[in-house]
């Protein structure tokens, strides 16, 4: 197991987001979080990647996680290249361990040439990759994406389901949420978070 | 805590603030414009006051141009100062979230912005105090320059409690402009203060030892030992409240 949430309450006044939630992910796993919006799908994502604070409950994740928020994340003054230096700093990466990813990541996703250029001078199409790659590049053993595909061209769609089916191969646990789901086939287990439960 | 990442974040923090033309050019002229419109506008004529952060009455008269060139190249660094600290904490809040999720842990974020504040601290006290040196020849320059960068650090440190506390710019920016507006760039004015009804109130706001200090340095050869002591102890209340409330607003369970 890489993730363990149990029995999560979360509110807000007396508004009641999350209620007794409980689930559990499997190494080497797709599974995927939908929901109506307003659902609590933010709220919960929240929760597990720690930014937030349950009233109740305890959530656990047992090695490295890569998290990619929906919104583009990023610093609009620093170059992609600063971006990753930064983010490998975080992570606590080698120079050389990095170099190496950044040099595969931006290859297989195909925006080397923008190394240097600024974020606020980039397509929301690469800076949407950008937002994604600084989430691999630590190799995380569970990978936390929400929406990640909202600001997808075509190709870019194809290759990132392209890198789930290597990654899982390499035994990470991925966990989609989005208030939808495409490619169902290749999903484990797709969860439907309704009146703060998962179904 | 490490040392390496504080580096590189302190890097990339002064990295972002460069690469912002607008800003620097705006650092540039801002104390230019403010001592030019002083030049314009004061006269010469000699004007008695009392310097009160002293313990002995000492009254000193200087030109009303002097006066006011100090007084504006003050005004101006606590604006600077407020205004950039405030931004440095406030802006790319969600990004700098991110990391703090990614491993950076939230005292060695904030380290990094208070080294880049320190930076720009000096360069901007340097900076305004070598221009009014040049059009109003000060008694101590560099004593002057630690008066500055005294100003400095106490707005600098309230920017970057405004920062942590206020979510947006505007709401952040009203509220610099209130203090800053009303301490740094009228109570202390050493002519105001002269008349005031209430001393004591201005005594209390955070411009006046910074203010006084300046006036010291300028204009005598007193000690400024204890203004410069108080107006430190000031900003550093500002500074730990800031990093208790960003600390509190940033920190993720891990």
């Amino acid at each position: 197991m890489i993730l363990q949430a149990e029995n999560i309450y979360k509110s807000f006044g007396n508004n009641q987001i999350l209620k007794d939630l409980s689930f559990e992910l499997e190494e080497g796993t797709i599974s995927g979080i939908v929901g109506e919006n307003g659902s609590g799908k933010s709220t919960l994502l929240k929760i597990l990647v720690g930014q937030w604070s349950p009233n109740k409950g305890k959530v656990t994740i047992f090695d490295k996680f890569g998290y990619c928020p929906q919104q583009i994340t990023l610093f609009q003054n620093l170059t992609v290249e600063n971006h990753f230096k930064y983010f490998a700093a975080a992570y606590g990466l080698e120079n050389d361990e990095m170099h190496e990813q950044k040099n595969y990541l931006m290859e297989f996703y195909n925006f080397r040439k923008y190394l240097n250029h600024k974020v606020a001078h980039l397509s929301g199409g690469t800076a949407q990759k950008l937002n994604l790659c600084l989430s691999l590049i630590h190799s995380p053993k569970l990978l936390i994406l929400d929406e990640p595909y909202s600001g997808f061209d075509w190709d870019t769609y194809l290759k990132f389901w392209d890198y789930v089916e290597k990654i899982i191969d390499e035994n990470c646990t991925i966990l989609i949420v989005s208030h939808f789901i495409t490619e169902r086939n290749k999903f484990d287990r797709i969860y439907k978070l309704e009146n703060g439960r998962l179904l | 805590m490490s040392l390496k990442r504080i580096m590189i974040s302190f890097k990339m923090t002064l990295l972002m603030l460069l690469r912002r033309r607008i800003v620097l050019i705006l650092i540039a002229v801002i104390p230019v414009v403010f001592l030019m419109i002083v030049g314009l506008t004061s006269t010469e004529r000699p004007l008695p006051f009392r310097l009160a952060s002293l313990s002995e009455e000492t009254i000193i008269t200087v030109s009303e141009k002097g006066i006011n060139y100090v007084f504006f190249a003050v005004s101006s660094v606590g604006f600077l100062l407020s205004f950039l600290a405030m931004n440095l904490i406030q802006k790319d809040k969600d990004t700098t979230r991110r990391l703090i999720i990614c491993g950076y842990s939230p005292n060695e974020i904030v380290i990094a912005k208070l080294a880049t504040a320190f930076v720009f601290m000096l360069l901007i006290a340097t900076y305004v105090g070598c221009i009014m040196n040049a059009l109003y020849n000060v008694n101590n320059l560099f004593l002057f320059l630690v008066s500055l960068v005294s100003i400095g650090y106490v707005y600098g440190c309230y920017g970057l409690l405004v920062g942590s506390l206020i979510k947006r710019e505007l709401e952040g920016i009203l509220m610099i402009v209130l203090l800053v507006n009303i301490d740094v760039g009228w109570l202390q004015n050493p002519l105001f203060y002269e008349e005031a009804q209430n001393q004591l109130i201005i005594r209390y706001l955070p411009a006046y030892y910074p203010s006084q200090s300046s006036m010291i340095s300028a204009f005598t050869e007193y000690s400024i030992g204890h203004s410069i002591a108080l107006g430190l102890l000031y900003g550093s209340i500002f500074l730990i409240l800031s990093l208790i409330i960003y600390y509190r607003t940033m920190k993720v369970n891990k």
